[in-house]
């Protein structure tokens, strides 16, 4: 065992000996959970509304509405509108065309443009300014009724006053809109940074496990494996202690986020025993293919290639990029294919739910069941490598 | 068969043992044979080595060196043969033989990211060494290697001589009963190789039995009390220098260097009596012959009437180069 244990402390030696590391195993995976955070978490309180449009009784009736909705509007003009809207200074964007504003004062349905945000909380703005503008329109289709009811009725009066006072003197319904969509009541427990922490973790947790498959290769080529097996050390012990290295670097990477993002951005990691078995379960998958890559890649560039584009494009597959639940319907079973899909639902399941370890069972069996098939695969591999290189 | 010259106990009675009383040979390797496809790699090469003894393994490159060592230290399982290291026998998963080994290999078998005292302590550990018996040992090899004041440094940042002198420093760490040096100086200045050369020397006179693997004959000629010499796989000779050397039945060695017609040159040369092999390159033809000295200008003579144009004639006396192309007809540098 303890040679097991020092091939594996070798490992992680030689992973934090590399400085080229610092910035990509250290700085980079909390750098974009800070930008995922602040550009996709939900976290204003109310929609910010730039309007665009001339003086006209529309733009006024719908800032009107936006302001009883409690956003912050801001009237501009058309590049600006639009650079605000990109640049998150803004959630969405209403363009009042002259068209609209004299078919509002013609009685008729006007048709504002709209332009939405990326931020998490934009379609909830625009959902505002929807609701803005048919309650202006509504309001003005009333006061039209009534000033053609008063009309004809031969009675005179100020339409608009009147429909204030009726509305002070009887106690209208509250109406409370609520988004019953799933994809609000998923995401709606989380934390600004909680949901780019957590796609992140895995991210980087199988990258940089993947990346360590460069350093196998290096070792082989170098005749250090073999330098080893020539020691009193049997070939199963070599191959266990290489793949507890790699383990080793997928959960110092995977720990490190999770500690730093906890400290440094107050991320909820709900159940730690739950989030700490689903991580060593996912690094186990993690060091498993990342030894089939430096037993099949025969050079450390294409380790290195196949660790990256392997890694980045199963994160983007398994819901690290863009959260599970946009995906479309097609898509999601092929995410599944993923060990990072189900780590994500892992995740999902205790930071949203207040998931446990029993919680989490299916997905750890899953991710249990790729772990044995790919360490097997490359324990399988790494031993008929060695036999040959001796 | 090898030639074997001298016997087993004259050569152990030379270090103040006996082969057939109390001194015990630290290896014994009994006819090794490895095959590689269609290639016999190793073919029925026996050795054995006793505790002081440097043993040299003379061969060119490809002579199947590389391959006997790698039975010998349990990384390759002979098709045929036997290997017994201070009594055990060796086998893939024969820790306990292992254990009695250090192996220095060929190549720079150390991890470049770590420093000099890392790359020793993590090996310390794989030979089952910790705590403070291991540090005090990596320190005492650091000051053995010369690289005490450079212990914390990555080794990526070492000289060339620095890397072999460390890759030595791992095999000797756990002060093993047999260190096979797989050709320890290649690529190395003149200054580190004999550095090395010289804490090889130290090394049999404190009793470790050495296995020296080299396709230079000076440093098997320096250093190695016998010398087994290997070509295509198969032993040609074994023996202490002087012993080989009888071997050529004391012929010298004829260097003619030039151009024109070096064919012609070598058949014209080649029917002298006294000239006991012919070897040519493509500026040189090397010669064994009985009596130099009285044969050399009726060698002269057949070779530039044979259309050889010499720009340089040498008579060395003989070596273990002389004993190679004697042995084989061919020069040990090919």
């Amino acid at each position: 065992m303890r040679s097991v244990l020092a091939i594996a402390e070798a490992e992680l030696r030689r992973f934090l000996a590399d400085r080229s590391n610092i910035f990509f195993v250290f700085i980079f995976p909390l750098v974009l959970v800070a930008v995922l955070g602040a550009s996709f978490g939900g976290d204003s309180a109310s929609a910010r509304v730039a309007v665009v449009g001339g003086e006209s009784a529309l733009r006024s009736a719908v800032v009107t509405q936006l302001e009883r909705a409690d956003a912050e509007v801001t009237i501009t003009g058309d590049d600006d509108m639009r650079q605000r809207v990109a640049r998150g200074g803004a959630d969405v964007g209403v363009l009042v065309p002259e068209e609209a504003a004299r078919a509002f004062d013609a009685g008729q349905g006007p048709e504002l443009e709209m332009v939405t945000g990326s931020q998490s909380n934009a379609q909830a703005a625009a959902q505002v300014v929807r609701t803005a503008a048919a309650a202006a329109t509504l309001r003005s289709g009333q006061e039209r009724a009534l000033q053609a009811a008063a009309t004809s009725a031969g009675v005179d009066g100020d339409i608009d006053r009147a429909l204030d006072r009726a509305g002070t003197s009887i106690r209208p319904a509250e109406t409370q809109v609520r988004d019953t969509s799933g994809l609000a009541q998923e995401l709606g427990g989380l934390g600004q940074f909680d949901l780019g922490a957590s796609s992140q973790v895995l991210l980087f947790t199988f990258l940089t496990t993947l990346s360590g498959a460069a350093a196998l290769i290096q070792a082989r080529r170098d005749g250090v494996v073999r330098r080893v097996m020539a020691g009193p050390v049997t070939s199963v012990q070599t191959i266990l202690g290489l793949g507890l290295g790699r383990l080793t670097i997928a959960l110092f990477q995977g720990a490190y986020i999770v500690l730093a993002s906890r400290l440094l951005f107050g991320v909820d990691w709900g159940n730690l025993p739950a989030a700490l078995g689903l991580l060593l379960v996912f690094g186990l998958v993690a060091a498993g293919v990342s030894m089939v890559i430096g037993v099949v890649a025969d050079n450390e560039g294409l380790a290195t290639g196949l660790a990256v584009g392997g890694g980045l494009v199963l994160a983007a597959l398994g819901g690290c990029m863009m959260p599970l639940e946009f995906f479309p319907d097609s898509l999601r079973p092929v995410a599944f294919l993923t060990p990072h899909a189900w780590g994500y639902e892992g995740f999902a399941e205790i930071q949203r739910h207040g998931g446990t370890l029993l919680d989490i069972l299916p997905q750890l069996g899953v991710l249990a069941g790729m772990a044995v098939l790919w360490l097997a695969l490359g324990s399988y591999l790494l031993r008929r490598s060695l036999a040959r290189a001796m | 068969m090898p030639t074997t010259v001298g016997t087993e106990a004259q050569n152990a009675d030379a270090r103040g043992g006996s082969a057939t009383g109390s001194v015990e040979p630290v290896l014994v390797a009994e006819g090794l044979v490895r095959s590689f496809g269609s290639l016999r790699a190793v073919d029925g090469v026996s050795l054995r080595i006793l505790p002081g003894e440097t043993f040299g393994l003379l061969g060119p490159n490809g002579a199947g060196k590389t391959t006997v060592i790698s039975m010998i230290a349990g990384l390759l399982q002979p098709d045929e043969g036997t290997v017994t290291v201070a009594g055990v026998p060796m086998g893939r998963s024969s820790v306990e033989a292992k254990g009695h080994i250090g192996l220095v290999p060929q190549d720079l078998a150390i991890y470049p990211e770590l420093s000099a005292r890392d790359n020793l302590q993590f090996f310390g550990k794989l030979q089952g060494m910790h705590g403070r018996p291991l540090r005090d040992r990596v320190a005492e090899v650091l000051d053995l290697v010369g690289l005490g004041d450079r212990a914390k440094e990555q080794s990526k940042k070492f000289s060339g001589g620095m890397k072999r002198r460390l890759n030595i420093g791992i095999g000797l760490l756990h002060q093993p009963d047999l260190l096979i040096l797989d050709e320890p100086t290649v690529g190395v200045d003149p200054q580190s190789r004999n550095a090395i050369l010289e804490s090889v020397e130290a090394l049999s006179g404190e009793g470790m039995a050495v296995l020296y693997t080299t396709h230079y004959m000076e440093e098997a000629e320096r250093l190695c009390d016998r010398i087994l010499i290997l070509d295509s796989g198969q032993a040609q000779a074994e023996g202490t220098r002087d012993e080989l050397i009888e071997l050529t039945g004391d012929a010298d060695r004829v260097h003619l260097s030039g151009s024109g017609d070096l064919a012609a040159a070598e058949g014209a040369v080649a029917g002298i009596p006294a000239v006991a092999s012919v070897h040519r390159d493509p500026h040189a033809l090397d010669l064994t012959v009985r009596g130099a000295p009285t044969a050399i200008a009726l060698i002269v003579n057949a070779a530039t009437g044979a259309g050889m144009k010499l720009s340089n004639v040498e008579i060395r006396r003989p070596d273990l180069e002389s004993v190679f192309l004697h042995l084989t007809g061919k020069a040990l540098r090919d």
